[in-house]
């Protein structure tokens, strides 16, 4: 991998990028990497273009550039590389710098960075990964303006005091804005390493702070991709050939009402002059499609069977995934066994913005605007199109409406660039709902195999999970043909079981697979946690109780669960007619636990009244954004677990749009309450997925609580997954 | 064809049989109502129709001749909505925000119908989708501007 554009010297590279563009009075810095911490396969190259090589390396650091402006009117503005999807990072990491550069939060602005200073948004990261860099890049700022003013007044940088932006020399009561001692700063190279603020004396870190893109939200003036317009500019729609794994047998000719027809591997795009005239020629399109037989006959049926005969396999050269003592041994001779299968569906992302890029690409240039969770990503696929140089791409990265991990993908980009390669003009593409649904690259479905085997003392003395499921990571060669994917919330659990054994059995399915908010937590955290609760009837106990009895006093995990269950009031019954579930998941850096309260309104039907959460998240940058996100991820986790699913029958996907595809609404939302819980700026850790995993098995637990049915199968209700007008 | 959107006039030129939701963002320029199904289920385009909420994915362009439409953008000029839009920010509402133009519209022209909303009128009336899951806020700006 590579991680230049950081190096110490790239300093003076970076101001004159910026000073060059002549809004008034700035300085800029370049921020360090943040060395500690690696997000899988995710790595960007100086130029800010991407090859697949770099993406396929396990990187083991992130690089993060960022800059400092002060402004005219003194206050500053702090650029971003991260992808604001709804979860508040612009903010969160702006709050760093505001903390360490001595200025209040109303004087703070914010923009996008260039690609080349971006990372990729995803695995919860953003904030925990990247903070400390932020925090050094404000203290650097400070430490060039303060030596600015310090030489105005030829006295030590030392005895200066800092206020709202504003110095003051002790001396003689004079003062300076950081606007009037920028121009001189930005000569100056910053300190390596000036001091950082201590936690105690925060004024910034740690309080809620306003998020600064809301009042474009509420006003209709936010540009999220699909908002995008540009001066010449026509429209374009995808048709993808229905089933996947096809591909395009014949360009159609370009039908009345369009402008041109661009033959895609597997699609057609139809250009117009509108969004809705794009559409619609696109659905009266006859297409011809090249279909091979062995995707025709791609079903939920068959590819069950198949994961079934790969769970009595077995792992097929994969390497264990944990292996702790003789699990294998001590669940043969335990007192008491559990042997439990659960399933989970291919899930669709269902951002409440379609896809969508813009493009124009000229012979010597091209200019993209798209709503992303990879920047650098972008302008690599841009080159793979065009061929240009990192250096005459522009990206402009927009806002997110939602990206949940489908916003990574470059499937939509390379078509825009295409599209917009292929007519000379400035193209928007739009995909339609039922395209977004229809082709998604989906969260992998899958089977868990979970063996729990009880001693005497009923305590787990061994643990065993083998995970069938198709792997994002090799569809996209990140890892070899034996690399284990999806075993997070599988492994490295926080209870004191007797020995363990994790294994991964790779399913070859051809369906696209990729990121789904929370990833393979989303998978295993829903058979763990319901086996813990099948293991706890087995052994008659409470099942907060029987977790308890694996998690010594004192840990972050006990502690989140009694949180939870004081909050609730585990030990009083519930109201009748209602019955609680509790999970508990760890992952992304944080730890959540999970009380939910139903009740069965009609027959086979859930109402959720009630969710307590606990979470410990280290330490809570902006506290409010925390709860916000633990309210969404518990919305969602309660959604995809009683609805969500996309089945497959002849290659084509069932999912289409919300008319099958149901969220849930808010009448059918609970009553929500989340405890944040701090347990050292040390544990720093993400919220954007750890809400989401422990809700279907909290729900489940709930379930066969209320009902004495246990349901191993996500959707807990297929059926019902539909909404209407 | 001539719409009055906001209080302002636009002359149109465009297929009377768009959809309004595409006539708005494309003809008329203004992206603050936003396409989400296309089949009148999510409500993210909702405007006002002579001052009574309408999802505008599946009304035709030429439904929006001789009519006051009022979109997002207008929303301020409201003295409901801009208590709402304000409540929105103060309680942290909106996520990613994509959902909240519909919303607003949806829950302004609840509390101008019902000034103090109980929760059961808050369930009926807002039946938006939204993935991020801000309804918990949502309620909780809608008792807030209300005074509740």
């Amino acid at each position: 991998m590579t991680d230049t554009a950081t190096h110490p010297d790239d300093h003076a590279i970076s101001r004159r990028a910026v000073l060059g563009g002549g809004l008034g009075v700035l300085a800029t810095f370049v921020l360090h990497p943040n060395r500690a911490g690696a997000a899988p396969g995710r790595a960007t190259s100086a130029s800010g273009a991407t090859s697949a090589a770099a993406l396929g390396a396990a990187a083991t650091g992130g690089t993060v550039s960022g800059w400092v402006r002060v402004n005219a009117d003194n206050t500053v503005t702090i650029a971003f590389g991260g992808a604001e999807m709804g979860q508040g990072i612009m903010t969160g990491l702006a709050q760093g710098v505001a903390e360490e550069l001595m200025v209040d939060w109303s004087q703070v602005r914010t923009e996008a960075a260039p690609p080349a200073q971006s990372y990729v948004t995803g695995g919860s990261f953003g904030v925990r990964r990247n903070l400390g860099a932020m925090r050094l890049a404000g203290a650097q700022a400070l430490d060039v303006l303060r030596r600015a003013a310090a030489a105005k007044w030829k006295v030590d940088p030392a005895s200066l005091t800092v206020k709202r932006g504003v110095f003051t020399n002790p001396a003689t009561g004079a003062k300076l804005k950081f606007s009037q001692v920028a121009a001189a700063a930005s000569a100056l190279t910053p300190a390596a390493s000036p001091p950082l603020t201590p936690q105690s004396a925060f004024r910034i870190l740690g309080k809620t702070a306003k998020r600064v893109d809301l009042p474009s939200k509420v006003d209709g003036s936010a540009t999220f991709g699909i908002d995008v317009r540009v001066p010449d500019m026509v429209y374009a729609a995808i048709k993808h050939c229905p089933t996947i794994g096809g591909s395009l047998a014949a360009t159609p000719a370009v039908p009345a009402g369009a402008i041109a027809v661009v033959p895609l591997a597997n699609a057609v795009a139809v250009v117009a002059d509108t969004t809705w005239a794009a559409f619609k020629a696109a659905n009266a399109l006859s297409v011809s499609w090249s279909i091979p037989s062995a995707a025709s006959k791609v079903s939920s049926a068959s590819m069950l069977a198949t994961q079934q005969a790969l769970m009595a396999s077995g792992t097929a050269g994969s390497p264990v995934a944990e292996q702790v003592g003789d699990a294998v041994g001590a669940y043969g001779s335990s007192a008491q066994q559990l042997e439990a299968t659960y399933q989970v569906p291919y899930l669709p992302h269902v951002c409440m913005e379609v896809l969508n890029c813009t493009a124009h690409v000229t012979a010597d240039s091209a200019e993209v605007w798209v709503p992303t969770q990879a920047p650098a990503w972008v302008v690599g696929t841009v080159q793979t199109v065009t061929g240009l140089p990192a250096s005459a791409i522009t990206v402009h990265p927009t806002l997110l409406g939602g990206g949940l991990g489908r916003k990574i993908e470059q499937d939509y980009v390379l078509q825009a660039v295409t599209v917009a390669k292929a007519v000379g003009r400035p193209v928007k593409l739009t995909w339609q709902r039922e395209e977004d649904m229809g082709h998604d690259q989906y969260r992998p479905s899958g089977l868990v195999r979970v063996r729990l085997g009880l001693g005497g003392n009923k305590k787990v003395a061994a643990y065993q999970s083998r995970i069938v499921t198709p792997s994002p990571l090799a569809q996209r060669g990140w890892i070899g043909p034996t690399g284990n994917d999806n075993v997070d919330g599988a492994v490295e659990l926080p209870y004191t079981f007797g020995s363990r054994l994790v294994e991964y059995v790779r399913d070859p399915a051809t369906i696209p697979v990729g990121f789904w908010r929370s990833v393979g937590e989303s998978i295993n955290c829903f058979a763990v946690e319901s086996a813990m609760d099948e293991a706890a009837a087995l052994a008659s106990k409470d099942p907060l109780t029987f977790r308890r009895m694996h998690l010594p006093a004192g840990t972050r995990a006990r502690k989140v669960l009694d949180t939870a269950a004081a909050q609730i009031g585990w030990t009083t019954a519930p109201p009748a007619g209602r019955a609680r579930g509790i999970a508990l998941a760890t992952g992304f850096g944080s730890l959540a636990a999970m009380i939910v309260e139903i009740s069965q309104p009609t027959a086979g039907t859930m109402a959720v009244h009630r969710v307590a959460c606990a979470v410990d998240v280290g330490f809570a940058v902006n506290p409010g954004q925390v709860v916000s996100q633990l309210e969404g991820g518990i919305i969602q986790g309660i959604s995809s677990a009683q609805w969500g699913r996309t089945t497959f029958s002849s290659g084509r996907a069932s999912s289409r749009n919300f008319s099958n595809t149901r969220l849930l609404k808010m009448r059918e939302t609970p009553v929500i309450t989340v405890k944040v819980i701090q347990s050292g700026m040390e544990n720093l850790g993400g919220i954007g997925e750890v809400g989401v995993p422990p809700m279907a098995p909290a729900l489940a637990n709930a379930w066969a609580a209320l009902t004495g049915t246990r349901l191993r199968t996500l959707p807990l209700f297929p059926s019902a997954g539909g909404m209407g007008d | 064809m001539t719409y009055n959107v906001n209080g302002k006039t636009y002359s149109i030129d465009c297929d009377p049989d768009m959809p309004l939701l595409w006539a708005i963002r494309d003809v008329v320029g203004l992206t603050g109502t936003k396409y989400g199904c296309g089949i009148e289920i999510c409500r993210a385009c909702t405007v006002w129709i002579d001052g009574s909420p309408e999802k505008s994915c599946e009304k035709k362009a030429r439904e929006g001749v001789g009519v006051r439409i009022t979109t997002v953008e207008g929303l301020a000029n409201d003295p409901v909505g801009q208590k709402l839009q304000q409540a929105f920010i103060d309680v942290q509402a909106p996520q990613c925000g994509y959902c909240q133009s519909g919303m607003l519209m949806v829950a302004t022209k609840l509390v101008r119908s019902k000034p103090k909303p109980t929760d059961a009128d808050i369930d009926a009336a807002i039946g938006n989708i939204c993935a991020c899951g801000t309804y918990p806020r949502v309620r909780q700006a809608i008792k807030k501007a209300t005074g509740q």
